[in-house]
């Protein structure tokens, strides 16, 4: 089974070293005459289906390879299992979708258009890169590889953002980049140092290390921030809404249903959850803290953008805040880990598969597909209640969550979760509306690629719980517990409906201020303090580096002043030599005599 | 055949090969590319055939005495043979850029000539089993490479030239200086005879630790060492092979080559430790570090950026033998062979942009992915390796070094680390950036500086396979760092014999 785990790696691979060969005899000149061929095409759908048919199988597999990097690791086990199903089965929708998304710059590619095809060469080499990244990640147990993973999915996914390459996309790669970057500093600086002092090799022995080394608290913060940029912790958020709109939807459904959960994962592999020796609990109250708090933020930030992506994204924000909340119970209170471990893992897949369900329907919506519009709309409002879990999986989801935590004793956190899904009520709720209002003419076939991998999505979002690998399984929560965990979408649904009244209302009389209000909280709103507070710095630093080049110039230029003196006293000593030549003969007449006369008297004696 | 003579053999190689050189007429270029490849993979095999050796137990020596109480004496040992590994790799590969980079330009029987003694030099620093040896070939590697740093024979770089020449002649003085001084001390010690300068009892301390600092400022320059580091950028005018052999094996690796030895074979680690060398050695080469990355930030071509990013790099070397213990050892040892490899793919490639399209500024290098794809290929191989990225030799480095400074109880080293990876992001990733994202002349916007197409692909085959090649080692000594023979493999061997009583 070892080898088959190779394949999952080794098949997306090969995948993008045969459009990259494409790409080369293009160049090449090797193959000029004869049509384009098809780039994205059925072998480059399937790349990440081994993944997917070992995810959804029985066995598990171990593969060790000495020669790998430091000694590789790679593991398929009971925990790893829903991660890669859910992130397999959504990376293969996402590129079916793909197919259909970018038809049109294929056939400007066939036409001619130079710039569409290296787009879409672009695009179709770093997808199965990013895949090969996600996947290896997933995979990992030596900590090299899983490094390896997420710096190669970090770093090729760039592309992938970028791919529209106009501005606003080039600032949004620019945003994910940085941050990213600061993120990959972060880790890797955690996993030096917790790796180091105890040289562990193995995630699991870095958990270990960490539970009992005396700086503990220190590495496992490094690493929660480290993998907190790709988590979406408040604070450390502001790449996603600004890198989400820009990317092509199926990256954008990627990025945010399997990518930002590589940052959760790693949260998982690396911190001691459930060992109650680690110590750890004021760094869970501090996760939990912020992520309530994200939760909350990003949900009142959504609500005023206007592009459905930025809304969705902050909507993931908010999400991932609910789940970093419960990553957080696993250090504050261990006893609780165990049972919350599934749990956890069904919010990530049920997350994961619903937004990205999502984030495909913004793309149906503009360009809809001919079927009934009331399905259309149903089916485009399933994952979306979904989310906010009054419907399907998310029901589910969220039932099993708070079950667990009344289970053990910890309330106010469930009812501040409870308040939070209001926010995504009403932040799906904006999304639906925003849609409502971009939405385009019916164009396409119902059995075009993009409508038929959404309409998949949607239905693989809805029945997570009943697909998704996680041990025995979990249950519809109880009749008796519905109204508790169907209210915050109740009232979330009465404030939207508020606000739209009142919006309606003052249509007119506030508009302007309003604007001028919305138009403040741009999508990524820290990222400009960031940048400006990072060009204040600049400058500054710039100021003084004038200064020293200044002073250092001021020194080179006396020295070099003083190095001309002295050589030209040099040369002033040769003036003294003629004068030597004149006074030799006397010179040495002197010295023959008082050396005579020193014999002469120390002779005697 | 001795074994004795194997290292005499390895060193004729070159030094034969550059009279040879200079016999044939200038003209024969065809010639002189025989000789030179030839001499170059019969070098690459007989150091092959020493590292096996070694790996047998086998030990290679070879000495006489010039006068009484001074030897010459060439060995090989586990460091000397991977410095040895390094070298002749990369003449290689060096040799076959430089014949497709010099084609039909004057004065190539001066330059391969000089190049041969250069290489040879860089074989005897690394054979060398005493200081005298050592101070030999150090001195003759300098006067070597001026002919080769001032080759275009313009002002600049004539007076990069001198420039290049008050260094080293400087440093090589002190080194000198420190020589004699050892010798006036403990008298003719070879290198791994550490016990000698550590049985000298402590009233002899300050006078060791006096000596270190000279030794150190004589290694210093030729290391580039800030603030000795002023001539490397300079040096930049060099034609773009000797750029390339100057920062990943001959002069820069030369000096902290001579680091290595000195902290290791002349003092031994447990000495410098005692000594609070170490501590020394940390702190210039942390202050390095950061210097040059945030120098090679605000540079605007390429060649310099890459010559302050090697002042930074090399340091690297200079930080891991600092960290006490296995694990610093490791890092330092083996990032003298990694960053060799990846920075001497960064020069051909800057070369090849060079050559092929004219480019010298960076930015004029939008768009260049597309117009060549191999050499934008290499060139990523290599910044991420610099910045640090599995699966690059880069992050091998990179780990060791982490390890080491927890092992060495200074966990703080880690936040250089980090930092410098950060710095270097910052400057390399806007270079790939534009190479691959931004649009330029090979999508139809202006036109490169002074396009050539050298030849049937991207550029000349001679320039590209090269590039290619150390592209891949770099990639490949990262990725596959756990097998045996690897450099990793070699650096663990050495520290463990280090660390062993």
């Amino acid at each position: 089974m070892s080898v088959w785990l190779a394949l999952v790696l080794l098949w997306p691979l090969l995948i993008m070293l045969r459009n990259g060969m494409w790409l080369a005899m293009e160049q090449g000149g090797i193959r000029r005459a004869g049509p384009l061929p098809e780039l994205i095409d059925a072998w480059w759908l399937t790349a990440p289906l081994p993944a997917l048919l070992l995810a959804l199988g029985t066995v598990e597999a171990t593969l060790a390879m000495e020669g790998w990097l430091l000694g590789g690791l790679w593991q398929l086990d009971e925990a790893r299992r829903p991660w890669l199903a859910f992130s397999a089965l959504l990376w293969f929708l996402a590129g079916c979708y793909a197919r259909g998304y970018l038809a049109g710059e294929q056939r400007r590619a066939e036409a001619g258009d130079g710039e569409s095809f290296r787009r879409l060469v672009g695009f179709t080499l770093l997808w199965p890169l990013t895949l090969v990244g996600n996947l290896l990640l997933i995979v990992a147990e030596d900590i090299p590889s899983f490094y390896l993973g997420f710096a190669i999915m970090t770093l090729a996914a760039y592309g992938l953002v970028v791919h529209a390459g106009h501005r606003d996309a080039r600032l949004g790669g620019f945003s994910y980049l940085v941050m990213a970057f600061f993120g990959e500093a972060l880790i890797l600086g955690g996993l030096l140092w917790s790796a180091g002092s105890a040289e562990a090799m193995t995630l699991t022995e870095l958990r270990a290390t960490i539970a009992e080394a005396e700086q503990g608290l220190w590495m496992a913060t490094l690493l929660w921030l480290g993998f907190g940029v790709k988590a979406g912790v408040i604070g450390l958020h502001a790449w996603l809404p600004l890198a989400h709109p820009v990317a092509p939807t199926p990256a954008s459904a990627v990025l945010s249903g399997v990518m930002v959960k590589a940052g959760v994962l790693g949260w998982l592999s690396t911190l001691p959850l459930g060992v109650p020796e680690a110590g750890l609990a004021p760094l869970g109250q501090a996760m939990t803290l912020l992520g309530l708090a994200g939760a909350f933020v990003a949900a009142a930030l959504g609500v005023v953008q206007r592009h459905p992506k930025a809304v969705l994204a902050y909507s993931s924000v908010s999400q991932l805040g609910m789940l970093a909340s419960m990553v957080g119970m696993g250090l504050s209170s261990p006893s609780l880990w165990p049972a919350l471990l599934v749990p956890v893992a069904l919010f990530a897949g049920h997350h994961g598969m619903t937004k990205g369900a999502l984030f495909l329907g913004v793309g149906i919506s503009e360009h809809p597909p001919r079927l009934p519009i009331w399905l259309i709309w149903l089916l485009l409002a399933l994952p979306a209640f979904s989310l906010s879990g009054a419907l399907a999986s998310g029901l589910i989801a969220k039932g099993a969550m708070k079950e667990a935590l009344y289970a053990g004793g910890h309330t106010s956190l469930v009812t501040f979760l409870s308040l939070a899904a209001v926010g995504s009520t009403v932040l799906m709720t904006r999304t639906l509306w925003r849609q409502w209002r971009e939405r385009g003419e019916d164009s396409t076939s119902w059995r075009s690629p993009m409508s038929l991998s959404w309409l998949f999505a949607v239905l693989a979002a809805a029945a997570v719980p009943f697909w998704l690998p996680i041990g025995e399984g979990v249950a519809w929560p109880p009749m008796k517990d519905l109204p508790g965990l169907l209210w915050p979408v109740a009232l979330g649904l009465v404030l939207a409906g508020l606000t739209l009244l009142a919006a309606k209302a003052r249509q007119g009389e506030a508009r302007q201020g309003e604007w001028r209000f919305t138009a403040r909280l741009r999508p990524g709103d820290l990222w400009w303090g960031y940048a400006s507070l990072a060009s204040g710095i600049a400058a500054r630093l710039g100021r003084l580096g004038a200064t020293l080049e200044v002073r250092r110039l001021g020194i080179r230029s006396a020295l070099a002043r003083r190095e001309r003196r002295t050589i030209a006293w040099l040369d002033e000593l040769t003036r003294y030599e003629r004068g030597f030549v004149r006074l030799a003969v006397p010179l040495m007449v002197a010295v023959a005599v008082l050396l005579f006369l020193g014999f002469l008297l120390a002779g005697p004696g | 055949m001795s074994q004795a003579w194997l290292p005499v053999i390895t060193l004729a190689t070159s030094l034969l090969v550059a009279p040879l050189i200079f016999a044939l007429p200038e003209r024969a270029s065809r010639a002189r590319a025989v000789v030179n490849l030839s001499a170059a993979v019969l070098k690459l095999l007989l150091v092959a055939l020493m590292v096996w050796g070694l790996y047998q137990g086998h030990r290679f020596t070879f000495g006489f005495t010039v006068v009484e109480g001074v030897s010459f004496l060439l060995q090989a040992d586990a460091l000397g043979l991977m410095f040895a590994g390094l070298s002749s790799l990369l003449w290689l590969a060096t040799t076959t850029y430089a014949i497709g980079y010099l084609e039909d330009s004057p004065n190539r029987k001066r330059f391969f000539g000089f190049f041969s003694l250069c290489v040879a030099s860089t074989i005897g620093i690394a054979l060398a089993g005493n200081l005298f040896t050592f101070l030999l070939f150090y001195e003759l590697l300098t006067l070597s490479t001026y002919p080769l740093v001032v080759h275009r024979g313009h002002d600049k770089a004539l007076a990069a030239g001198t420039v290049y020449l008050r260094y080293t002649l400087t440093g090589g003085l002190v080194l000198l200086l420190g020589v004699v001084a050892q010798h006036a001390l403990v008298g003719d010690v070879a290198f791994g005879q550490r016990e000698v300068l550590a049985d000298l009892g402590p009233q002899a301390h300050p006078m060791l630790t006096v000596l270190f600092v000279v030794f150190l400022l004589g290694l210093g320059v030729k290391a580039a060492l800030v603030p000795l580091h002023g001539w490397l950028p300079r040096a930049m005018v060099a034609p773009a092979p000797v750029s390339a052999l100057l920062h990943a094996v001959a002069v820069v690796k030369a000096g902290a080559f001579g680091i290595v030895r000195l902290v290791y074979d002349v003092y031994g680690i447990s000495l410098s430790h005692e000594l609070g060398l170490l501590s020394l050695l940390t702190a210039i080469a942390v202050v390095t570090i950061l210097f040059g990355s945030v120098k090679a930030l605000s540079q605007q071509e390429l060649k310099p950026r890459l010559a302050y990013s090697t002042v930074s790099q090399v340091s690297y070397i200079v930080l891991g033998i600092s960290l006490f213990g296995p694990f610093g050892t490791i890092a330092g040892l083996v990032h003298l062979m990694h960053q060799g490899l990846m920075k001497v793919t960064l020069f051909y490639c800057a070369g090849n942009y060079a050559e092929e399209l004219g480019i010298h500024r960076i930015d004029e290098l939008d768009g260049a992915g597309r117009r060549m794809p191999l050499t934008s290929l290499a060139f990523t191989i290599g910044a991420l390796g610099m910045i640090g990225l599995p699966p690059v030799a880069g992050f091998i480095t990179k780990w060791y070094l982490g390890m080491g400074a927890v092992q060495a109880g200074m966990p703080w080293v880690i936040v250089v680390i980090v930092t410098s990876s950060l710095l270097n992001a910052a400057y390399f990733l806007p270079i790939l950036h534009r190479v691959w994202f931004r649009q330029g002349p090979a999508h139809g916007r202006g036109s490169w500086p002074e396009e050539r197409n050298l030849g049937r692909f991207e550029t000349s085959a001679w320039l590209l396979l090269p590039t290619a090649a150390t592209a891949m080692f770099s990639l490949l000594v990262g990725l596959l760092a756990g097998v045996p023979f690897s450099p990793l493999d070699l650096a663990t061997l050495m520290a463990t014999g280090e660390y062993l009583p």
